[in-house]
């Protein structure tokens, strides 16, 4: 008996689980099958949909491709792209929640340093397509009262992301993509934490490690932090000096005030 | 010549190059004689060196812009995120094409990736259209939409895919991108007649014709399914009836496509130049006569 008519949201969805669930129950009673089994033809679609999503994983994880080996890091994929398919056209920002998913894969539990490795390379991916602003006039900041500038809050340049990590993974994501074995087999896994900032110079993106007062301090003011009470915090260590290379390497795009006044000790 | 000092704007009847990213410094540096170059829209989406590279050739070839995320198709509608990102890089950019497909790509908040089959019905038309003439409003400027080829058809299509394409055109005054390596692979997977397919299309809706390589797949029992893989020269058969094309429509603008395994540029310049002799048979007629 032939199949009724499908409404083009009813074959739009059935053949959205084709392809990310593998389910033809909704697409292949209205499929022509003449010398091709419905399936067969589907799994053209699906091939492409797998292999254009596992070649976008692997461009934003490089060095995860190739700590863990192509085998290894497609079958990751195949789970993770089933789990998690895309929802924007743009590839570029696909695959954000991967470093999670890899914490709970169980076939990479033995690696605990992977899901830092991942974290670090969706932060250099981000560096790399984040969009483009101008770096905050530092004479801006100037031209404020004293009060004034107590009370700013900036903006981070989109490209920038701080993190810390329990593992040395700037050291394993180095010597992985430069394929320095020697490197690679010297590191202590376990010589963490660090605190790391990832950045896209006119050079291309960098990953720098911060000592953890810097890190903290510059963390404050990513959060929105007011400029006073972020010093304030940091009084241990000289953070104008930090204050002054973000500014100089354009990490803050813009800057508001702070309506609260700031409560000093 | 414009305001930015910009040489050439609309896409010349002549040959033209898929630019990716692998030639991207050689574009720049060597300037090598291309007529004009397309890019995949999803690819300059962000910032970085991507787009700034873009805006430099921008200042010395006509562009176009064709892409794959648009999802035409879809019957709950554009994602206007995308929309937008497409917008920001058709101002930025003043492509002289802005190209999509037939297709959707897009369903219940997933992108799936890839160019799926529409079901050829009433119901598809319509919303076809609804989207064209939404992407149309947006841009304010005419789109081109491009022939998929497909591996698979629906039960319950009944309206040819050339008089879909001829249809959409028709009403939403969008033109057509005909791909004639698509016409030809859809037309061996489905037992259509390619030369029929043509001669459906209005010449003056053709704005723009794709070429590229395929590759032909066996299975067993010895049947065979072409796959449009962009991966190697254009076939003698695609080239045969591109002369036929180009008999019907005119000199119209031509790209040399090739995604997997990019080439050297001299090999897509040299697909180009191959294109070029046959664009230029049409100028003189005797492309007609060549055809027939």
């Amino acid at each position: 008996m032939e199949a009724a008519a499908p409404s083009l949201l009813e074959l739009q969805r059935a053949l959205r689980a084709s392809l990310v669930a593998h389910d033809d129950r909704g697409t292949s009673a209205h499929v022509v099958d003449a010398g091709m089994s419905p399936a067969e033809r589907l799994d053209v679609y699906r091939n492409t949909f797998a292999s254009v999503l596992t070649t976008a994983l692997r461009l934003s994880y490089p060095a995860m491709h190739r700590l863990v080996g192509a085998e290894f890091f497609e079958r990751a994929a195949r789970v993770f792209i089933e789990t998690s398919p895309p929802r924007s056209a743009c590839l570029d920002d696909y695959g954000h929640e991967f470093p999670d998913f890899l914490s709970g894969f169980e076939p990479a539990s033995s690696l605990a340093y992977l899901p830092d490795v991942a974290r670090l390379e969706w932060s250099v991916n981000r560096a790399l397509h984040a969009p483009d602003a101008e770096p905050l006039d530092a004479q801006r900041l100037v031209a404020l009262e004293e009060a004034e500038r107590a009370r700013v809050s900036f903006a981070l340049h989109p490209s920038v992301s701080l993190l810390r990590m329990d593992h040395p993974a700037d050291l394993i994501w180095r010597a992985v993509l430069d394929e320095d074995d020697a490197a690679l087999s010297a590191i202590d896994p376990c010589a963490g934490p660090v605190w790391l900032l990832t950045e896209r110079l006119p050079t291309g993106v960098e990953v720098r490690r911060m000592s953890e007062s810097a890190w903290r301090f510059t963390s404050a003011l990513c959060e929105g932090r007011p400029l006073a009470a972020a010093l304030d915090d940091a009084r241990d260590f000289d953070a104008s000096v930090v204050l002054a290379d973000h500014l100089a390497a354009g990490r803050f795009i813009d800057f508001s005030l702070n309506k609260t006044a700031v409560n000093f000790p | 010549m414009d305001s930015l000092g910009r040489a050439r704007d609309s896409i010349p009847a002549k040959a033209g190059v898929g630019l990716r990213f692998r030639h991207h410094q050689e574009v720049l540096e060597s300037h090598p004689a291309a007529a004009w170059f397309e890019v995949h829209t999803e690819n300059y989406m962000g910032g970085g060196s991507a787009p700034a590279h873009l805006d430099a050739i921008r200042r010395d070839y006509p562009l176009s812009l064709h892409g794959t995320g648009l999802s035409l198709g879809s019957v709950e509608g554009l994602d206007p995120a995308h929309l937008a990102r497409v917008q920001n890089l058709v101002e930025r950019i003043e492509p002289g094409l802005v190209s999509e497909h037939l297709s959707f790509s897009v369903a219940a908040g997933n992108y799936l990736a890839d160019l799926l089959p529409l079901p050829m019905t009433e119901e598809a038309l319509e919303i076809v259209c609804r989207n064209v003439a939404q992407v149309q409003d947006h841009l304010k400027r005419r789109i081109l939409v491009e022939n998929p080829s497909t591996y698979l058809q629906f039960r319950h299509s009944t309206i040819p895919e050339w008089e879909f394409l001829t249809q959409v055109a028709k009403r939403t005054g969008c033109g057509i991108l005909c791909d004639v390596n698509n016409i030809y692979v859809s037309a061996c997977n489905h037992g259509w007649d390619a030369s029929e397919y043509l001669a459906a299309l209005q010449p003056k809706a053709v704005g723009e014709i794709h070429l590229a390589g395929h590759v032909v797949r066996r299975l067993d029992g010895g049947r065979v399914l072409r796959i449009d893989d962009h991966g190697s020269r254009v076939a003698p058969e695609v080239w045969a009836l591109y002369a036929e094309a180009l008999a019907r429509f005119g000199p119209v603008p031509t790209l040399i496509e090739w995604d997997t395994d990019v080439p050297p540029m001299a090999v897509l310049l040299e697909e180009a130049a191959h294109a070029a002799v046959l664009i230029e048979k049409a100028e003189s007629g005797s492309c007609r006569a060549l055809a027939a």
